[in-house]
């Protein structure tokens, strides 16, 4: 990746952010309750599920909802970037054959959107947690703050990855969210850690960065403690190797997605 | 003041061939795993062959060649969309180019948001636009429909607005596939208009276009391709003989 490269992603800054607020505007305008749809979604459908798992797992609902809202949020930025990030050069196809601008601004398109639908989101979920476990609130609330630019940092280059492959490939969307769904049930987002650690599955949470990731978020929330030096390492090495994937794929095929569009 | 040119040095351009297949994981992993069966070959697409040229600051160059000849890629070449193969290629100066105008608005967005978005997309600061907007409104002549989603636009009215966008900067090198016919016969005279004084503003013009009379009027250099080859380069009026000649067109 070489500087133009991120000079030209710069210099197109205001091309690609009010087209991130664009997709917003049109996600908005289309609900009947606005913004405060993203909000309501993720919290109707943690109400539902937090009711049936804390009969089956007789858990207190008022504190294992929070986890399982976390899990969801942070669970659906994922699936929009790795879906929506396979069908970002296609979508922006006209663009892309009428200007030569840096490829990775329309997944950085891609992934802005989701962060802010994810931004919204989390409001409730802090809201619920400062009512119900206010002694959790302090100091380490700040790496909350911290795992939205983990995200983009993670996010971006795994959506520019399947971008390029999804322009080559355009039945990848379908393979992926298959994928995803059988990722969902090997990590701990909806079930507890507890659960896998009694089943003697250890290694799917010790060396799942899905895991990790999530604890940057869960650890202050729901312990009140500061996430540890092992999951942060988790969530960069898997940033980086992303990175290192899209930087070698688009080494070689950054030129030749207008072929195929 | 720096000087504008374009220079190509044996240029080669392919089309990758993958491009035309059938392209999904599903195909792609039958055929790692059963290899023999015949299938007719398609291979990349030699677009542009061996092409070296040099045009420097003041020519208006018309490209002639029949469909397919390399025109349009010749065009997309110079305006860095297609990478090239082979050879060398250096561009001096901003490039302007006007190919698809109906490509590219956010149909959930309003006309208003629109201009803004191909805009930013063209290079031009949030600023800029705010300052042109009323006049590319007044050249589309869409009235009230501007602060209405582009969805409910009717065809000739996203052509007017691009256009009007599009139109609204110059700069050193404009690039012209074919003169736009837009909209109705009263938009179609200022369009003309516009494009001329577009034409006149640019440094260095390169016009593909099949419209003789045009290329007459607006180029003084004529670079005559065929299948992918340049087989004339000089002055128009004979470019457009030899044009003739090639196809077969008595005159």
């Amino acid at each position: 990746m070489n500087p133009n490269y991120i000079q030209g992603i710069w210099n197109t800054r205001y091309f690609w952010i009010h087209l991130s607020l664009s997709d917003l505007r049109s996600r908005w305008r289309r609900s009947f309750f606005g913004v405060f749809w993203s909000m309501l979604q993720p919290l109707g459908i943690t109400l539902l599920i937090s009711f049936v798992f804390s009969r089956f797992f007789a858990t207190d609902i008022t504190k294992y909802a929070p986890y399982i809202l976390s899990g969801i949020l942070i669970w659906d930025f994922l699936i929009a970037n790795v879906t929506g990030g396979a069908l970002s050069f296609v979508q922006a196809d006209a663009y892309i054959k009428q200007c030569q601008h840096p490829l990775a601004i329309y997944t950085l398109r891609t992934v802005l959107t989701a962060l802010i639908v994810l931004m919204m989101a989390s409001v409730p979920l802090i809201g619920w947690v400062l009512v119900v476990m206010p002694e959790n609130f302090g100091i380490c609330w700040l790496s909350v703050l911290c795992v939205f630019p983990l995200l983009v940092l993670i996010a971006w280059p795994l959506a520019t990855f399947m971008a390029y492959v999804g322009v080559r490939f355009r039945d990848l969307p379908p393979t992926l969210a298959l994928a995803m769904q059988a990722l969902w049930f090997v990590s701990p987002v909806y079930f507890e850690v507890k659960l896998f650690r009694e089943g003697g599955l250890d290694k799917l949470v010790d060396y799942n960065p899905i895991y990790h990731l999530l604890q940057v978020i869960r650890a202050p929330l729901l312990q009140g403690e500061w996430p540890t030096i092992e999951n942060y390492l988790f969530c960069f090495s898997t940033s980086i190797l992303f990175f290192m994937l899209a930087i070698w794929l688009g080494s070689t095929a950054e030129r030749k997605v207008i072929f195929y569009l | 003041m720096t000087n504008n040119f374009i220079s190509l040095d044996k240029v080669n351009l392919h089309y990758a061939s993958v491009a035309y297949k059938e392209r999904s994981l599903k195909s792609w992993m039958a055929n790692a795993l059963k290899t023999r069966r015949k299938k007719p070959v398609i291979s990349d697409i030699h677009a542009l062959k061996d092409v070296s040229l040099n045009i420097q600051q003041g020519e208006k160059v018309g490209l002639l060649g029949h469909n397919g000849a390399g025109k349009s890629t010749f065009l997309k070449t110079i305006a860095g969309l297609y990478p090239i193969s082979g050879g060398k290629l250096h561009i001096q100066g901003q490039v302007r180019s006007l190919f698809d105008l109906s490509l590219g608005f956010e149909p959930e967005a309003t006309g208003r948001e629109n201009i803004l978005y191909r805009g930013l997309l063209l290079g031009l600061s949030p600023k800029f636009i705010g300052e042109k907007e009323e006049e590319i409104i007044k050249f589309a002549d869409i009235g009230a429909f501007i602060d209405y989603p582009i969805k409910t636009y009717s065809a000739g009215m996203q052509v007017r607005l691009a256009f009007s966008i599009s139109t609204s900067v110059g700069g050193d090198i404009l690039l012209l596939d074919e003169v736009i016919g837009a909209g109705d016969a009263n938009f179609m005279a200022k369009a003309k208009a516009r494009i001329a004084s577009l034409i006149e503003q640019s440094k260095i013009l390169v016009l593909a276009s099949h419209d003789f009379s045009s290329l007459k009027s607006l180029c003084n250099r004529g670079v005559v391709l065929h299948q992918g080859e340049m087989i004339f380069d000089g002055e128009i009026r004979s470019a457009i003989d030899i044009y003739n000649k090639v196809n077969g067109i008595a005159i």
